[in-house]
C-alpha cells in the first residue's frame, strides 16, 4: 500500500513461544507449557495443528486476573503439577508468553521451588526435567524461540549429565537475561572469552568421545526433511543425535497404540550425549546457532554449520562436510540421485531461465531456498524474511555474487505480507516461493504459489513437503517447473491467431465470437 | 456424587465439570463458567479471541490488535465469514510491541497507527483491541481512542480484550458493546414498537443477531425471510458494515441466533430501543421451521404467516429426497459435539434426531447453568454433558460412548482422526453453509460423507499381519458359516486402538448405557 512506520499488516512471522514449542516437541516424551494466559497455548496450538493436521496438545498456567496482578507462581505449579499428573512426561519444556514475560515471573526460581516441594530432583534416570526458556514475543520471532529453546535443551542435558559444576538455572536464566539485552553474538563471543579464560581442559579436543555427529538445524524442517536427513545419516555417519526430530512426533503413523504424548523424538539418552560427540554439524548459516556453539565452547565438541541442504550446492556442501568429519565415502545411492538431480535441472533448464521468482519465510530456508533458485538459472527478484535479522542482506547478497553478480534482487528482512505486497507489485516475480500466507498476493495478481514453509494450512501434505537433500531438491525442482508449466501451457488453450490469417473475412468474424 | 467421578479418567478437580444424564430427566449439576484449570489443555482461547470472532465478520472495519505480533497473526483471517463487498477486515493489522513498547509504554505507537491506517484504508470504523500486556503496562486505550476519534471524525472504539481478564464470553460483551456504540437512534420513531402498526404502515424489519456468514450462511437465510416480505436490515456481524449496524434499531425485531455472544446485545436493545427479541436458529428442517413460523407470528399477518407455510413446504419437498437418503445411510449413528457456545449445541441435537442419530457426548467450552439445564432436557439419558473438556477427556469419552462422529473445531478433528472417528466440522473453519434448507443438506451430505467413508474400515486393521489375513480366509473357506465365532476373526474384530489413558483406571471405566 503506502509506506507505513507504525502498523504491521498481515505479518509473516509468528511469536517466540511457538518457535520453543517446534523444538521441544521433537523430543522424547515431552510436554511444553506456556506460562501465560489461556488464549496463546490455543491459537499456537490451532496454528500447528492446521499445519501438520495432528493432534498438538499444550498446556498452559492460564493466567487469570489474579495471577496477572499477583505474579502466577500458583498458576505455573499448578499447571505443572497437573501436566505430570495427566500426561506423565520425561520432559516438560515451559516457554514463556508475553503476559509473564511482564509481569516479571522469575520462572526458573518458580520451577526450582515447585522440584524441592514435589521432591522433584536432578537425576535424569527417574527425575522429571523442566526445561524453561525465556520467550517474549516482543523480543523476536519463532526463528529465535527455536534457537533458544533448543540451546537451553542442550544445556540442561549437558550439565545434568556431568557432574554439576555449576548451579544449572541459575546459568541458563542469567544467559537467556543477558540475551535479551545484548543479542546473540555478543553474549557468545563473551562466553568465547570466558572459556579461553577457563582453557579448554583437554586441548587435543575429544579423545574420548562416543564417535557420533550431532545435527542440529536452526530453522523448523518438515517432518519428511528430518526423515530425509536422518536416512542420509544413517547411510554415511552411522551413528547421529539429531535434535529436534519431529519426524514422527508431528507426522504421526495410525498404529494400535494412542499415547497420549506422540512417541518419536530424540531421545534423551542421546540429547545427554551430546557432548560427548566428535562434532556437530549447524544446518543454517543465516541465524546463529546457539546450541552449537555452546557445545563446541562449553564441552569442545567442535562445531560447523552449513547451509541446510536445499539444492544442489547446498546438499554438495552437506555431504562435503559429513565426508571431512567422518571421513565416509559418499554412498553410491546418492551419487546416483545427485546424477538423477542434474539430469532433471537440464531436462528443465529453459523452463526455468530467467523465470523471476519471489522467495519469502524464514531466514535460513529462504537463503538455500534462493541458492537453489540461482543455481536452476531463475531469477530471484525478490527475496524476503518477516524475521528481523542481521545477517539476512549480507549472506543473500553474497551468495548472488558467488552465482549470478549481475542479477540485483530486491532483498528485505522484518518485513509483513503487506509491504512484501508492495515489493511484489515493484519487482512484478512471475511465481511465488513461500507459506500459504502469500496466497493472498498470489491469487490478487493472478501468479502461482509453491507452498514451502510454515504455516501451510489450505493444502495437505505440509509434513510430507520434502526439500533437502538431492531427492528434495528433485521434488522441489518438479513442482516448481511443473507449476510454472501448468501456468503457461498454451497447448490445450484454443488457437486464436493462426485460423485468422487464412480465414475469409465473415469467417474471422464468426471465429472471434466463438472464441469469446 | 457417585455418578459423578469416573466416566472419564481425569484430574480430580475436573471431575465435576462431566456428568451423565440419568434416569427421569433428573438434573445433576454440572460445574461450569469458570476459569480453565492451568495445566489442563483448555481447548478455550481467550477474551481476545472472544471479541474478535465477534467483531471480525464486520467488513469494512479496520481491526487494530494493540499487542505484539503474535495475537494478531494468529488470528488473521481465521473465521471463514464471507463478505459482498469490501474485505478490509480479512487483513491482520497489529502494532507490533517491542520491548521498547512495554517499557516506555505503547500509546504513541498506538495513536500512529491508527493514524497510519485510517490515512491508507479510509475505514468508517476502527476496532482497538487491547491484548493481555497492554492490560499490564496500562495503555490509556480509551484516551488514545477519544482523540484518534475526534481526529479522524470516525469512531474509533477500544475492545478490552486483554486475553487474562475472564474468558472468551467475557469478549462477546466487550465486542456487543463496542456494536452498540455504532447502532444510532433512528429519527422520528417512536421507541415503542407495535407490530400490528408497523406492518400496517411500512415493510416488517429484522435484524439477525449471532449469525457470522461463515461460508455464506446468511444469504441462505436472507432471502427466506425477504420472501415473507421482511426486510433483514443487517445480520450482526456476518456480511454487516458500519453503515448497515447503524441502522440496526429501526428493526421491528431481533432474531437471535447466537445466543451465548448476542443475548447481550438483544437485551441492550429491547431496553434501549425496545426492540424485542427472539432466540431462532437456522439449522435444521425443523429449528428453521420454527424461526419463519414464530416470525410470522410475531408479526401477526396471516398474509406472512400463509407465505411462511408455503415457504416451509416447498422447500421441505424440495430437500427431504435427499435427507431421506443420507437418513438411511446413517441412521443410529452416535455422534459426539463438542461446541464453543450451547447455541449451535443444542440446535445440532435437533438436526441430528432429524437424521436419526442419537447424542451420546455434548460440551461447549463457556456454556453458562441455564444452558446446560436446556442441554441435559434435551438429550436422552446416558449422554455426557462436559464443559471445557480437554483433548484427553474427548478422546477418552469419544472411545467409552463408542462415537462414530465428532462435530466440533480444527483442534478437536484430529483427536477424533486419530480415533478412527469420523468428523465434521461446524466452526469456522468450514467452507460450506451449513444454515437454510440448502446448508443443511449440505451439512447431511459432509456428515454421510464421513461417517460411510470406506477409510474407517481400513483405519481398523492398524498394523499388516499377514498369517491372520491368510489363516482367517482359509477359515472362510474350510468352513463358511459362522466366520464371527473363528478365533482368529475375532482377533480381528477385536483388534482396537489401545489407547493408554484407557489401560489406566480400568474398573472405573463406565459403558454407555445409551
Ligand atoms: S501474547 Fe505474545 S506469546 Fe501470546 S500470542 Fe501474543 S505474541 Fe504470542
Ligand atoms: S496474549 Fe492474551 S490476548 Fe493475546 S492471544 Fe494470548 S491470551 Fe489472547
Amino acid at each position: 500500500m503506502t509506506k507505513r512506520n507504525y502498523a504491521t499488516v498481515n505479518p509473516c512471522v509468528m511469536c517466540q513461544p511457538m518457535g520453543s514449542a517446534l523444538a521441544f516437541k521433537g523430543i522424547e516424551n515431552t510436554m511444553v507449557l506456556f506460562h501465560g494466559s489461556q488464549g496463546c497455548s490455543t491459537y499456537m496450538r490451532l496454528h500447528l495443528a492446521h499445519h501438520f493436521r495432528e493432534p498438538v496438545d499444550i498446556a498452559s498456567s492460564s493466567l487469570s486476573e489474579k495471577g496477572a496482578i499477583y505474579g502466577g507462581r500458583e498458576n505455573l505449579k499448578k499447571g505443572l503439577k497437573n501436566v505430570i499428573n495427566r500426561y506423565n512426561p520425561k520432559v516438560i519444556g515451559v516457554a514463556t508468553t508475553c503476559l509473564a514475560e511482564t509481569i516479571g515471573d522469575d520462572v526458573s526460581a518458580i520451577i526450582r521451588e515447585f522440584k524441592e516441594e514435589e521432591g522433584i530432583g536432578d537425576d535424569p534416570e527417574k527425575d522429571i526435567i523442566i526445561i524453561s526458556v525465556s520467550t517474549p514475543s516482543y523480543g523476536e520471532s519463532h526463528v529465535s524461540g527455536y534457537i533458544k529453546a533448543l540451546d537451553a535443551v542442550v544445556r540442561k542435558f549437558a550439565e545434568n549429565s556431568e557432574k554439576p559444576k555449576i548451579p544449572e538455572d541459575i546459568e541458563i536464566m542469567d544467559y537467556m537475561e543477558n540475551m535479551e539485552i545484548m543479542g546473540y553474538t555478543e553474549i557468545i563471543e563473551k562466553e568465547k572469552v570466558a572459556e579461553t579464560l577457563q582453557e579448554a581442559k583437554s586441548p587435543d579436543i575429544k579423545e574420548t568421545t562416543n564417535g557420533k555427529l550431532n545435527l542440529l538445524p536452526t530453522e523448523s524442517l518438515s517432518p519428511a526433511d528430518v526423515r530425509e536427513l536422518k536416512e542420509i545419516l544413517e547411510a554415511t555417519a552411522g551413528d547421529y543425535i539429531f535434535l529436534p526430530d519431529i519426524s514422527e512426533t508431528f507426522d504421526a503413523p495410525l498404529g494400535n497404540e494412542l499415547p497420549k504424548i506422540a512417541p518419536g523424538g530424540t531421545r534423551l539418552s542421546e540429547i545427554a550425549d551430546m557432548p560427548n560427540s566428535r562434532a556437530s554439524l549447524g544446518l543454517g548459516i543465516v541465524s546463529k546457532n546457539l546450541a552449537l556453539a555452546y557445545l563446541e565452547e562449553s564441552h569442545g565438541v567442535p562445531g560447523h554449520s552449513v547451509p541446510i541442504p536445499i539444492g544442489l550446492s547446498n546438499t554438495d556442501s552437506f555431504f562435503t562436510e559429513l565426508v571431512n568429519t567422518i571421513g565416509c565415502p559418499i554412498p553410491e545411492e546418492y551419487q546416483k540421485e545427485r546424477g538423477r538431480l542434474l539430469d532433471a535441472m537440464v531436462d528443465v533448464h529453459k523452463y526455468l531461465y530467467g523465470v523471476k521468482v519471489a522467495v519469502y519465510g524464514d531466514p535460513d530456508t529462504v537463503f538455500s531456498l534462493t541458492a537453489f533458485m540461482l543455481e536452476l538459472g531463475m531469477n530471484p527478484v525478490l527475496v524476503a524474511t518477516g524475521s528481523k535479522s542481521r545477517d539476512f542482506g549480507k549472506r543473500i547478497k553474497q551468495i548472488f555474487e558467488e552465482i549470478r553478480p549481475e542479477l540485483e534482487p530486491v532483498v528485505l528482512d522484518g518485513i509483513d505480507f503487506d509491504s512484501l505486497n508492495d515489493a511484489v507489485s515493484e519487482c512484478n516475480p512471475e511465481i511465488l516461493i513461500g507459506n500459504s500466507n502469500g496466497r493472498y498476493i498470489a491469487k490478487a495478481r493472478d501468479i502461482p504459489l509453491v507452498r514451502v514453509g510454515l504455516p501451510i494450512h489450505d493444502r495437505v501434505g505440509a509434513q510430507r513437503i520434502l526439500t533437502v537433500g538431492y531427492r528434495g531438491a528433485l521434488e522441489l525442482l518438479d513442482r516448481i517447473t511443473n507449476t510454472i508449466l501448468e501456468a503457461t501451457d498454451t497447448f490445450t488453450a484454443p488457437v486464436q491467431v493462426e485460423p485468422a490469417a487464412y480465414a475469409g473475412q465473415g469467417a474471422e468474424k464468426e471465429f472471434m465470437e466463438g472464441a469469446q | 456424587m457417585k455418578e459423578k467421578t469416573g466416566i472419564v479418567d481425569t484430574l480430580e478437580e475436573r471431575q465435576p465439570y462431566i456428568i451423565r444424564k440419568q434416569e427421569r430427566g433428573q438434573v445433576i449439576p454440572l460445574a461450569c463458567d469458570n476459569n480453565s484449570l492451568a495445566g489442563a489443555i483448555s481447548q478455550r482461547a481467550c477474551v481476545y479471541s472472544g471479541a474478535r470472532v465477534v467483531l471480525n465478520p464486520v467488513t469494512d472495519a479496520v481491526h487494530l490488535v494493540h499487542g505484539p505480533i503474535g495475537c494478531a497473526g494468529y488470528t488473521w483471517d481465521i473465521r471463514g465469514a464471507k463478505s459482498s463487498g469490501i474485505e478490509t477486515n480479512r487483513s491482520s493489522f497489529s502494532t507490533d510491541m517491542k520491548e521498547i513498547d512495554i517499557v516506555f509504554g505503547g500509546e504513541k505507537k498506538l495513536s500512529n497507527a491508527i493514524d497510519e491506517l485510517v490515512g491508507i484504508y479510509r475505514p468508517p470504523v476502527v476496532f482497538v483491541y487491547s491484548t493481555c500486556i497492554v492490560g499490564i503496562i496500562g495503555d490509556d486505550l480509551d484516551s488514545v481512542c477519544k482523540t484518534a476519534s475526534q481526529k479522524h471524525n470516525i469512531p474509533v472504539l477500544p475492545i478490552k480484550s486483554e486475553g487474562f481478564k475472564g474468558n472468551k464470553s467475557d469478549g462477546y460483551k466487550a465486542a456487543c458493546d463496542a456494536l452498540k456504540q455504532l447502532i444510532k437512534r433512528p429519527e422520528e420513531e417512536t421507541v415503542e414498537k407495535k407490530p400490528e402498526v408497523s406492518q400496517k404502515a411500512r415493510k416488517p424489519k429484522i435484524n439477525i443477531l449471532g449469525d457470522f456468514n461463515v461460508a455464506g450462511d446468511v444469504w441462505l437465510v436472507k432471502p427466506l425471510f425477504e420472501q415473507m416480505g421482511i426486510e433483514v436490515i443487517v445480520s450482526m456481524t456476518g456480511d454487516s458494515t458500519a453503515k448497515t449496524i447503524s441502522r440496526a434499531a429501526e428493526a421491528d425485531l431481533n432474531l437471535v441466533q447466537c445466543s451465548g455472544s448476542m443475548n447481550y446485545l438483544a437485551k441492550w436493545m429491547q431496553q434501549e430501543y425496545g426492540i424485542p427479541y427472539l432466540n431462532v436458529s437456522f439449522f435444521g428442517i425443523e429449528d428453521i421451521s420454527i424461526a419463519l413460523r414464530k416470525t410470522a407470528e410475531y408479526f401477526g399477518s396471516e398474509e406472512m404467516k400463509k407465505q411462511a407455510e408455503e415457504i416451509l413446504e416447498t422447500e421441505t419437498n424440495r430437500i427431504m429426497p435427499e435427507i431421506s437418503r443420507v437418513r438411511e445411510r446413517v441412521e443410529g449413528k452416535k455422534a459426539a459435539i463438542y461446541m464453543g457456545g450451547a447455541a449451535k449445541a443444542l440446535t445440532l441435537i435437533k438436526g441430528f434426531s432429524e437424521l436419526g442419530m442419537e447424542v451420546v457426548i455434548i460440551g461447549t467450552q463457556t456454556g453458562k447453568k441455564e444452558d446446560y439445564e436446556q442441554i441435559s432436557y434435551s438429550v436422552r439419558n446416558g449422554t455426557v454433558i462436559v464443559d471445557d473438556a480437554n483433548p484427553l477427556e474427548l478422546a477418552d469419552l469419544l472411545v467409552k460412548q463408542k462415537a462414530d462422529l465428532m462435530v466440533a473445531g480444527v483442534k478437536e478433528r484430529f483427536i477424533a482422526y486419530k480415533l478412527g472417528v469420523a468428523f465434521c466440522d461446524f466452526n469456522h473453519d468450514r467452507v460450506v453453509e451449513f444454515e437454510g434448507f440448502d446448508g443443511f443438506v449440505n451439512f447431511t451430505r459432509e456428515v454421510d460423507a464421513s461417517i460411510n467413508s470406506p477409510v474407517w474400515k481400513a483405519v481398523k486393521q492398524r498394523i499388516l499381519k499377514p498369517e491372520g489375513v491368510e489363516s482367517e480366509r482359509t477359515a472362510v473357506k474350510e468352513n463358511g458359516e459362522n466366520i464371527s465365532e473363528k478365533p482368529c476373526a475375532k482377533k480381528y474384530k477385536e483388534m482396537h486402538m489401545d489407547p493408554e489413558f484407557l489401560r489406566q483406571n480400568q474398573d472405573d471405566a463406565v459403558e454407555s448405557q445409551v
